[in-house]
């Protein structure tokens, strides 16, 4: 099955493969706010900033695994 | 210089002793007023819109060159597909290349319905470009080397996005995707979807402003040291060059992304069989 975005040529997926470090980061950092916005909102420090840093991290390695995937199908 | 050089040698090396002495003298003493940053940008609009609150005596320049921008490609799409000719003129033949090149890629990325995406992602594409390229223009700012001007387009394209991924699969359908293909997963996986797709705009834009502003900072701070000739043969060697570069790529990955999100929300739903 051809996944959307699939494209053969060597350069464009070198770009591809760039964008990889910048997304993992936002993922994790996008995580944190919610997580500390919720916790000076709900005063349950330090959970719920824990917990959805961890949301962020997971997240971030979630999309990282699917770019990868994405880059080497060769099908 | 381990060995003593020869009587003509030392001249020299004194010669040029005493010309790096002078320069730095001259150097430190005059560099703050060459700094480029200081140095006002050659179009600067009077700050109209103080009446509602935006401080300065100018408009900030991002906003000034971004209008600048947008009329350059508003004038220039205008002229050039104002009388369309069969056989097109240097405007329109410009025109069209972009044109075709946009609908080429997104239909390559998206499928046959790619063109449905051609007014964002084409405006969004001739903006970034046209930007990146105006930051290599002495006395011209990029607006996109400032997060304003590139959280803008960022949130466009995820509100564009999911509007597209609403419209194709309907608002529930669309939505339901987010739990995943497991049920009871669903209470984990909605949050680091929600995460995951949040960290798209926010990644988007600061690749494409750090990208712009550290190559601008870059040459800004190699210019200041003017006094050492040697950067601007820096500057117009490697600099330049390399800012070209970035600025093509840059526009290219803002696309690239832009698309393969917007193909993402389309295509979603359709893979969830396997």
């Amino acid at each position: 099955m051809r996944m959307p975005g699939e494209d053969p040529s060597v350069i464009k997926q070198l770009v591809r493969l760039s964008t990889i470090g910048v997304a993992l980061v936002a993922a994790t950092a996008i995580g944190l706010a919610i997580g500390y916005g919720l916790d000076r909102w709900l005063g349950t420090s330090p959970w719920l900033t824990l917990t959805f840093l961890l949301f962020g991290i997971v997240a971030g390695f979630l999309n990282l695994f699917r770019d990868v995937g994405l880059i080497g199908r060769h099908d | 210089m381990t060995t003593p050089p020869s009587s003509r040698g030392r001249g020299f090396w004194l010669l040029l002793g005493a010309l790096v002495l002078v320069n730095l003298t001259l150097g430190y003493v005059y560099a703050p007023a060459h700094i480029a940053l200081q140095h006002p940008p050659v179009v600067q609009l009077p700050n109209f819109l103080a009446v509602i609150g935006v401080p300065g005596q100018y408009l900030p320049g991002h906003v000034t060159f971004t209008w600048l921008v947008m009329a350059f490609l508003v004038i220039g799409s205008y002229l050039g597909t104002k009388a369309m000719k069969p056989v097109p003129g240097p405007l329109q033949n410009v025109a069209e290349v972009a044109t075709e090149g946009f609908v080429g890629f997104l239909e390559q990325m998206i499928g046959p319905h790619g063109k449905m995406a051609l007014p964002l992602i084409g405006t969004a594409g001739l903006f970034i470009l046209t930007s990146n390229l105006l930051g290599n223009i002495p006395g011209f700012q990029p607006p996109t080397a400032n997060w304003n001007t590139t959280i803008a387009l960022a949130l466009t394209v995820f509100l564009s996005y999911n509007y597209f991924g609403m419209r194709r699969h309907g608002v529930g359908r669309y939505l339901k995707h987010f739990a995943g293909p497991i049920p009871w997963l669903a209470p984990l996986m909605v949050p680091i979807e929600l995460i995951g797709h949040l960290a798209r705009p926010v990644s988007l834009s600061i690749r494409l402003f750090g990208n712009i502003f550290g190559e601008e900072s870059v040459i800004v701070i190699l210019l200041s040291l003017s006094w050492l000739v040697m950067p601007y043969l820096i500057f117009l060697g490697v600099m330049l060059p390399l800012s070209l570069f970035t600025a093509a790529v840059q526009t290219f990955v803002f696309v690239m992304l832009s698309t393969v999100y917007i193909a993402g929300a389309g295509e979603e739903s359709h893979d969830e069989g396997h």
